[in-house]
């Protein structure tokens, strides 16, 4: 219905628009929002040229013994850096094909950077603390956002036209822990989309 | 069954079956309560068991565990697994298996790979995999057909990769091992169970179905159950165990036979068993003495009751001083009181009262005794008893009596002397032979025969003797016989006589010979015969007297001696006296008919005289047939009634029937008789008449009796008329008519017409002496 709507309202939109925006509602299979679930978008006439910058700072900090935040968007070949705010040491790694790297023991206010190769997640933890985990979502597109408390992401800017929407969630359950939509995005104005997706919480994980 | 109808058995059985039941009730209750315990014990012990498994299996599980999360968090582990570097991950399991002597040590992948384990079925690692993505971490797994113990530890890296499985295979040393610790030798087995697929053990061997049932059971109640098996029932535990497979079951199922767990309360059982048979015997041996001691008193009472019942002596021995003790005192008083009564009542009933001898019941039950051989019965009447009796009293007849019986007593002292009658002492004789008896008893009877002294009066005694031999073939018992020879020799006159079976006659003959007489009477065997009488004066046959001849079919003629005299003993006489009246009067008219007209004199019993409506009835048939009878009367029979005699005679006379006195001059007449008898004629017995012509003593009694007789206004009648002398002197005395052989023989009817009729060719008036002379 909102589909025919969309159709209906490209059909009506003037030919000279050329972006529009998306805005995705995540939310789990009991209907709560979902947050730190990755929104990405590839419009089918591919992304823009050009160096890709996010509004958030590429950090991952390691503060009361938790990754912050747990879920970071970062563009690929961007250079991340790991801030310890805790008094004890961390030994943070991550085995994830491509972007490996292990950050051996830094004490407080030490900040160490890694730059992610590879597009994809980077699993991260504490080779101390096992109940630390944090992600990496490492992207291609500048069309990329994690959702809030609310579970909502916006994506403003994005070339009218078909797209391929993929939400991420670390504990999604289905393939690489994503579901791909396709998506008509309008020349102007935003279009609304929901999914809801299964949520598998690993034990241990306190998230 | 025979012991029940004993109060012995019966006491016994009861006893006996009342501690029997009490003692089964107390085995069952042992045995049950005994089997409880084990039961409750075996119990507790298997959930002991249970628990000690539980520990132990937790145990083992957290040391593979351990070592598994060891592995797990090592990060060069870690790394090398999440960088895919198998050999580096092989060769650390191996290592690990080798360090920790496990037997399986292998690496499922998040992704349902497999690393360590290249033998494994994939469908079995599939199963794996659901189980340990399902969360599970320890269990029973089952692998290539064997079961394992296994642990699993997720390996985060730091999300999940994997799982680092650790598995120590459930062998039979395992599982003794786990025996071993119990208290009780309980059989430890694992079981296990695909989904669908039917329960196997530790070794892969099928389960019994029932032990199957068993277990689901158990899933849901975990407590001990009993199972029937092939070795017996055992009690069985099945504690679920966690299984690390998608959709199996595993179970511990302990087990432990109820046999092993009754044997200690066997020995038990066994001696409680051994008691209460010891006990039981010895009850049964105890009431039985002691019903026998109850018993024995009065099983001897009842056997003196039956003694007594048969009228044997009966008492019984007095033992105990208990109510059975007062009851045989009792018995023995009454079957005292009674033997003495019997006694009295049987002296009695063998005493003759007045006497105090023995009396006739008690010869009998003496001759009854004896032995029959040569033993005889000798019957001692003392003659004239009656006027003896009635000179000296009741009292001193009997005393005579006693003192010839104590005298033949005191003469032979083994004969029973009895008083049977009256008159009659009966005793027993031993005696070769008859002859010698017959001796004997003279000689007895000659020594009693000797004064006895009564009050110091002397009386004479005359004593008349009867003997019969006690075997002899006679219906009549030998002391009737004995009294009936006593009467036979008085009637012999002689001192001493044996029993004579032939004088004496069958009386039960001779009233059959009666009834045989009145259907003679009918079919004709009896017929009438006439004796002419002659009429000295006239010189002519003027009458005939009729007599009675019976001509039997089978025994011949019959002398009327014996059937008419019988018939006036037995009352026979009235029809015999009609049949010959009617006869007579029948044969007087045919004689009339041939023109001979006679007096018939027909004999009349004087047993007749009492009859009147005998006299009424012969009165109206010879009116009836008008007739000339004359009747004789017969005096062999007293004259009860003289009135009713005088009246009938009157009658008879009135009628016009002339009555004749019989046989005058013996038996029972006398002047007195001639005077009471209103007669018309006198018949001289034949007695005086046969000898007549030879003595004249005779010649002068008939003289005198037909003086006395026509003095009387009778005429007179000779009988035994047999020669013609005798005739002849009866004519010259006047005697009136004559009969006898000399003038004829009875003759049937046809025989007198033809000798009337001769007679009266020959010479009409001639007297037949007259033409003899």
């Amino acid at each position: 219905m909102r589909r025919l709507y969309l159709i209906l309202l490209l059909a009506l939109a003037p030919a000279q628009a050329w972006a529009g925006d998306l805005v995705m509602i995540v939310r789990d299979t009991a209907g709560k929002p979902l947050p730190n679930a990755v929104v990405t978008v590839h419009p089918a006439g591919g992304v823009p040229k050009g160096p890709i910058r996010f509004a958030w700072p590429l950090t991952v900090a390691q503060q009361n013994v938790q990754f912050d935040p747990f879920v970071l968007v970062a563009p690929v070949g961007a250079a991340v850096s790991f801030p310890n705010r805790d008094k004890v040491q961390h030994h943070v790694y991550s085995f994830s094909a491509g972007n490996k790297f292990e950050l051996k023991l830094f004490g407080k206010d030490e900040t160490r950077s890694v730059t992610f190769k590879a597009v994809g997640v980077a699993a991260i933890g504490c080779n101390i603390h096992d109940q630390m985990v944090g992600f990496v979502k490492v992207v291609d597109t500048p069309f990329a956002v994690k959702t809030g408390a609310d579970g909502t992401a916006t994506l403003r800017g994005i070339p009218a036209g078909t797209a391929t929407v993929r939400v991420w969630h670390p504990y999604l359950r289905a393939p690489k822990n994503e579901l791909t939509r396709t998506a008509a995005v309008p020349a102007s104005g935003p279009v609304r989309d929901a999914v809801s997706v299964e949520i598998r919480a690993p034990a241990g994980h306190r998230h | 069954m025979r012991s029940f109808t004993s109060l012995r058995g019966r006491l016994t059985v009861l006893y006996a079956g009342l501690f029997g039941a009490a003692l089964l009730f107390t085995a069952i209750a042992v045995f049950f309560s005994v089997g409880g315990e084990a039961r409750r014990q075996v119990q507790s012990e298997l959930t002991a068991g249970g628990a000690v498994f539980d520990r132990l299996w937790s145990l083992k599980a957290d040391q593979l565990a351990e070592g598994a999360r060891v592995l797990s968090r090592d990060f060069g582990f870690r790394e090398a697994l999440a960088s895919g570097d198998a050999p580096t991950v092989e060769s650390a399991l191996d290592n690990l298996r080798g360090r920790l002597a496990l037997d399986r040590a292998f690496i499922v992948g998040a992704d349902g790979s497999i690393t360590g384990a290249a033998d494994v079925d994939p469908a079995a690692v599939e199963k794996l995999w659901y189980a340990l993505d399902g969360g599970a971490t320890s269990g029973v797994l089952r692998l290539n057909d064997s079961a394992y113990q296994a642990v699993a530890e997720p390996i985060m890296a730091p999300q999940l990769i994997g799982w680092v499985v650790f598995a120590e295979r459930l062998t039979e040393a395992e599982m003794a091992s786990l025996e071993s610790l119990a208290s009780i030798p309980l059989t430890a087995t694992v079981m296990t169970q695909a989904q669908g697929q039917p329960w196997r053990s530790t070794d892969a061997g099928a389960v019994d179905p029932d032990l199957a049932q068993l277990i689901d059971a158990a899933r849901t109640d975990s407590k001990p159950l009993a199972l029937d098996t092939a070795q017996g029932e055992s009690l069985t535990l099945a504690k679920p165990l966690a299984a690390m497979g998608e959709g199996d079951r595993a179970v511990l199922v302990l087990r432990y036979p109820l046999k092993l767990a009754m044997a200690p309360y066997r020995a038990l059982m066994l001696t409680l068993a051994l008691v209460g048979l010891a006990g039981l015997g010895v009850l049964v041996f105890g009431s039985w003495l002691l019903a026998r001691s109850i018993t024995r008193p009065v099983a001897a009472l009842d056997e003196a009751a039956r003694r007594l019942r048969d009228g044997e002596d009966a008492q019984v021995s007095v033992a105990t001083r208990d109510e059975i003790g007062r009851l045989a005192e009792s018995f023995n008083a009454m079957a005292s009181g009674i033997r003495e009564r019997e006694g009295r009542i049987t002296a009695m009933a063998l005493t003759d009262q007045e006497t105090g001898l023995p009396n006739r019941r008690a010869l009998e039950a003496a001759l009854a005794q004896a032995d029959p051989a040569g033993l005889y019965v000798a019957a001692i009447g003392v003659d004239r008893f009656l006027q003896l009796r009635a000179a000296l009293g009741y009292r001193l007849a009997g005393e005579v009596l006693r003192q010839l019986a104590l005298r033949a007593n005191a003469l032979s002292p083994d004969a029973v002397c009895a008083r049977v009658s009256s008159e009659r002492l009966t005793l027993m004789l031993r005696a070769r032979t008859l002859e010698a008896a017959l001796v004997d008893l003279a000689e007895l009877v000659a020594a009693l025969s000797q004064p006895v002294r009564i009050d110091d009066q002397t009386i004479d005694v005359g004593l008349s003797a009867g003997l019969a031999a006690v075997l002899d073939d006679h219906p009549v018992p030998a002391v009737e016989r004995a009294g009936i020879g006593l009467d036979q020799a008085r009637a012999a006159r002689r001192p001493v006589a044996a029993f004579d079976a032939a004088a004496y006659g069958d009386p039960a003959s001779k009233l059959s010979l009666m009834s045989e007489m009145l259907r003679g009477l009918e079919n004709g065997e009896l017929a009438m015969v006439y004796q002419p009488k002659h009429d000295t004066r006239a010189g002519a046959v003027t009458g005939a007297e009729a007599l009675v001849r019976w001509s039997h079919p089978v025994r011949g003629f019959i002398s009327p001696d014996l059937f008419v005299g019988l018939a006036e003993e037995t009352g026979h006489i009235r029809a015999l006296t009609r049949w010959t009246l009617e006869q007579a009067l029948r044969d007087q008219a045919a004689l009339r008919l041939a023109g001979h007209d006679l007096t018939v004199s027909v004999n009349l019993s004087g047993r007749m005289l009492g009859e009147p409506d005998f006299a009424a009835e012969a009165i109206g048939m010879i009116a009836a047939a008008d007739g000339r009878i004359c009747l004789e009367i017969t005096e062999t029979a007293v004259i009860d009634h003289p009135e009713t005699a005088h009246d009938i005679i009157d009658r008879f006379r009135a009628a016009g029937i002339a009555i004749s006195i019989d046989d005058y001059g013996s038996g029972l007449s006398s002047l007195a008789y001639l005077k009471q008898i209103r007669a018309d004629e006198l018949k001289i017995d034949k007695e005086f008449i046969l000898t007549l012509d030879r003595s004249a003593r005779d010649a002068l009694l008939v003289k005198s009796t037909v003086d006395l007789a026509h003095s009387l206004g009778l005429k007179i009648v000779a009988e035994g008329v047999e020669t013609a002398e005798s005739l002849a002197i009866l004519t010259g005395m006047g005697c009136d008519l004559a009969q006898g052989y000399f003038i004829a023989r009875p003759m049937p009817l046809t025989g007198i017409v033809d000798f009337l009729d001769q007679a009266r060719l020959v010479e009409a008036p001639k007297s037949p002496a007259a033409k003899r002379a």
